[in-house]
């Protein structure tokens, strides 16, 4: 791929080419080809088992894939594991975290995990709050929260780790609207700073409002891809359900 | 930098678990508690040496006052133990007692210290008989599982304390769904699992040591650096190996529920199974001929004696020509008529021994040979063999007194031959029992071949863990 300013290669933050996964006899991705830049927040949509969850796990590097590559950055997932990961962050549907701890000492853990040990105990409570954590519950332990306060401390772990690519497989399942909202308004934020954002949902009206662009996945493979600018939220449904359709 | 993060955090999951604490709390107590049971052993061991010791002293002394009284005309106090007579003085009366100091670390390890005797009354009549009334006809195997003491702590309870420790090192993160935003960071689940178990590692190995230690200063003997380290290098050896066989079974990516069962099972098996086997094997394959036909022997034996003496004197004789001449009285004696009886039934004692030793020493190489299949019993021996309670020691310390008897029979049987009497100037040679004590490097040699397997074990299991730890992904 290459941009129209400079005409060199251009290296897109998450790369799939011909990306593919079989588990025996399912083909759970058919040679997925996706570039997300970044500042752009790709939303895949799809029912279930269409391979949204396996392609964020063949870029995490979870799985390793049958045909095809992950690229970060231009580095291939399956040979270049630690630096692909130093460059992502991940936040699951459920964040689970070690729930006899506080949520500044799970933020304190990942960080460090994640390269960012350095950063001190005030500047990961700013970022929890930053998150949309009440400053009170910073130091409660974790049993004590709700699954949004839990997402929030997975938004805080991406955001202290500084990652160029954010993965989320369905982020907002469970959350409520006030609370996905919230989450919303931190992935946009994360993305005027240039983060690229590849998540997995059923949310057809959160991905027309967080998402830059949407690919609708179906038995494994990428049946369509529209600009959420140039559809709006009927025609995307419209879409969607189209393609369900045998 | 991961090792450091994940044992910061196995610290403050350690503080924030109560029931863990309270398990580690208790598992401190038994250690100090078994320590305390050594400590208490030892010195009883130790006293009853010094008893031994201060009895053979006051035993000479009281003989030599006897011998210097009717020297200058005293009678003797009875005519039954008159000290002149050699197999008065080289009898019962005028026994030595042959002790075994406790080994430099039996405070840790009491080992076959409160089976095997430790002291010997040696006289002309020790026997193949003094040397079979001390348990001993038990299985090996038997014999090696002995008090409550630090030993028995570490070979059966440690294993079971790492187990619980470290079960579920990987499947409960997998379970609590942390696994997958842990191995999401540049981590490798090797490196995480294994940050996770040196921090326990460390808790519960520094624990023994530390405890180990402390019974050392107390009781023991810093002097033997090559045992301390035997000793902590078998400890810190047998606990990895469990660390270690925790992780390849985590790596299986089962459930807790089932690494819980299949670890406790291999405790079984290691740990209680297969050292019972191979006991019931030994017995089995080469079972010891009956104590009470042993006993039996011995009595007809001692009949047959009475019953022939002036038989069993030429035939004394015959066999031991250089007593014929000159050093026998032409009239043979009471003295030379008893210990006459005296060899013949201690003849017949070594032929009926002598199938009991082939057996038992046929039960130990069987045993021996199959040890490497259990840690335990690897364990075990090092641990043992380390605190100078092994049987390696004891048999030394039996062959030396065997040696010993012979001298002293040596000493005194020509002059019940010849009918002497003694006086006091013959005390100062009267042999001395002095033991030769194995030296450190000794041990270390002999105890070298289990810990290198057990070490070989740990190695085996570490590769399992690590191949298997290498294949664990976050989606698992």
């Amino acid at each position: 791929m290459q941009t129209a300013e400079s005409g060199a290669r251009h290296t897109p933050l998450l790369e799939a080419r011909g990306l593919s996964k079989r588990y025996g006899a399912t083909q759970a991705l058919d040679a997925l080809d996706l570039a997300i830049e970044p500042g752009e927040v790709y939303c895949l949509l799809g029912p279930n088992g269409a391979g949204k969850t396996t392609t964020i796990n063949l870029f995490l590097g979870f799985v390793s894939p049958s045909g095809g590559q992950a690229l970060v950055s231009g580095l291939d997932v399956a040979t270049h594991d630690r630096e692909t990961k130093r460059r992502l962050a991940y936040i699951p549907e459920q964040v689970m975290l070690y729930r006899n701890l506080s949520g500044l000492e799970n933020l304190e853990y990942f960080a460090a995990l994640g390269g960012k040990g350095s950063l001190g105990r005030e500047r990961l409570a700013d970022i929890l709050v930053e998150a949309g954590l009440e400053r009170d519950a910073v130091d409660r332990r974790v049993s004590e929260y709700s699954k949004g306060m839990r997402q929030k401390v997975g938004i805080a772990i991406a955001m202290a780790k500084e990652a160029d690519a954010l993965l989320l497989d369905e982020p907002t399942s469970g959350l409520d609207p006030k609370a996905s909202n919230e989450f919303s308004a931190l992935i946009e934020r994360l993305r005027n700073r240039g983060v690229a954002v590849l998540m997995a949902t059923h949310d057809l009206f959160r991905a027309k409002e967080t998402g830059t662009r949407v690919g609708i996945m179906r038995y494994g493979s990428l049946v369509t891809e529209m600009g959420t600018d140039e559809i709006g939220h009927a025609d995307l449904e419209r879409v969607y359900l189209e393609h369900m359709h045998d | 930098m991961t090792a450091r993060t994940v044992i910061r955090n196995e610290w403050r999951l350690l503080m924030a678990d109560r029931p863990l604490r309270i398990a580690l709390g208790l598992f401190a107590l038994l250690l100090v508690y078994a320590l305390a049971n050594g400590v208490v052993w030892t010195r009883f061991q130790e006293s009853t040496v010094e008893v031994a010791r201060a009895g053979n002293v006051e035993r000479a002394l009281a003989i030599e006052q006897e011998l210097t009284d009717i020297e200058n005309g005293a009678e003797p106090a009875s005519p039954f133990s008159d000290p002149r007579l050699p197999n008065v003085l080289g009898g019962r009366r005028g026994r030595h007692t042959a002790v075994l100091e406790p080994g430099p670390l039996t405070a840790l390890a009491v080992g076959q210290s409160d089976l095997l005797p430790y002291y010997y009354d040696v006289n002309i009549y020790t026997n193949e008989s003094s040397f079979h009334q001390n348990g001993e006809v038990e299985s090996p195997l038997n014999l090696m599982v002995g008090r409550f003491d630090l030993a028995f702590v570490i070979v059966y309870l440690l294993p079971l304390l790492v187990l619980a420790l470290s079960f579920n090192v990987l499947s409960e993160e997998r379970e609590q769904g942390t696994l997958a935003l842990t191995l999401s960071q540049p981590v490798s689940a090797r490196g995480v699992v294994a940050a996770k178990l040196a921090f326990r590692a460390l808790l519960v190995v520094g624990m023994v040591l530390a405890v180990s230690l402390a019974g050392i200063l107390v009781a023991g003997d810093f002097g033997a650096p090559g045992r301390v380290l035997l000793w902590c290098a078998a400890v810190v050896a047998y606990a990895l190996f469990w660390f270690v066989l925790a992780a390849w079974v985590n790596s299986l990516r089962r459930s807790s529920a089932w690494n819980a069962t299949v670890l406790v099972g291999a405790w079984l098996v290691l740990v209680v199974v297969l050292p019972a086997a191979i006991n019931i094997a030994a017995g089995l394959l080469h079972p010891l001929p009956s104590r009470v036909q042993m006993v039996t022997a011995q009595r007809e034996a001692s009949n047959e004696a009475v019953n022939q003496r002036s038989e069993l004197l030429a035939r004394y004789l015959e066999d031991h020509p250089e007593m014929a001449e000159g050093v026998v009285a032409d009239e043979p004696g009471l003295g030379a008529l008893a210990w006459a009886a005296t060899d013949a039934v201690n003849r017949r004692l070594e032929e009926v021994t002598a199938e009991h030793d082939a057996r038992r020493a046929e039960q130990i190489a069987l045993v021996r040979r199959y040890r490497f299949l259990s840690p335990a019993l690897l364990a075990q021996e090092v641990l043992i063999d380390a605190a100078g309670t092994g049987d390696a020691r004891f048999a030394a310390f039996q062959s030396q007194v065997r040696t010993f008897a012979e001298r002293w029979r040596d000493f005194f049987v020509p002059a019940i031959l010849a009918s002497e009497q003694m006086d006091a100037s013959v005390l100062s040679d009267v042999p001395q029992f002095r033991l030769a004590d194995e030296a450190s490097a000794d041990v270390v040699r002999r105890a070298g071949v289990p810990l290198a397997v057990l070490i070989g074990l740990l190695g085996l299991a570490s590769a399992g863990a690590g191949v298997g730890l290498g294949r664990v992904r976050g989606a698992d």
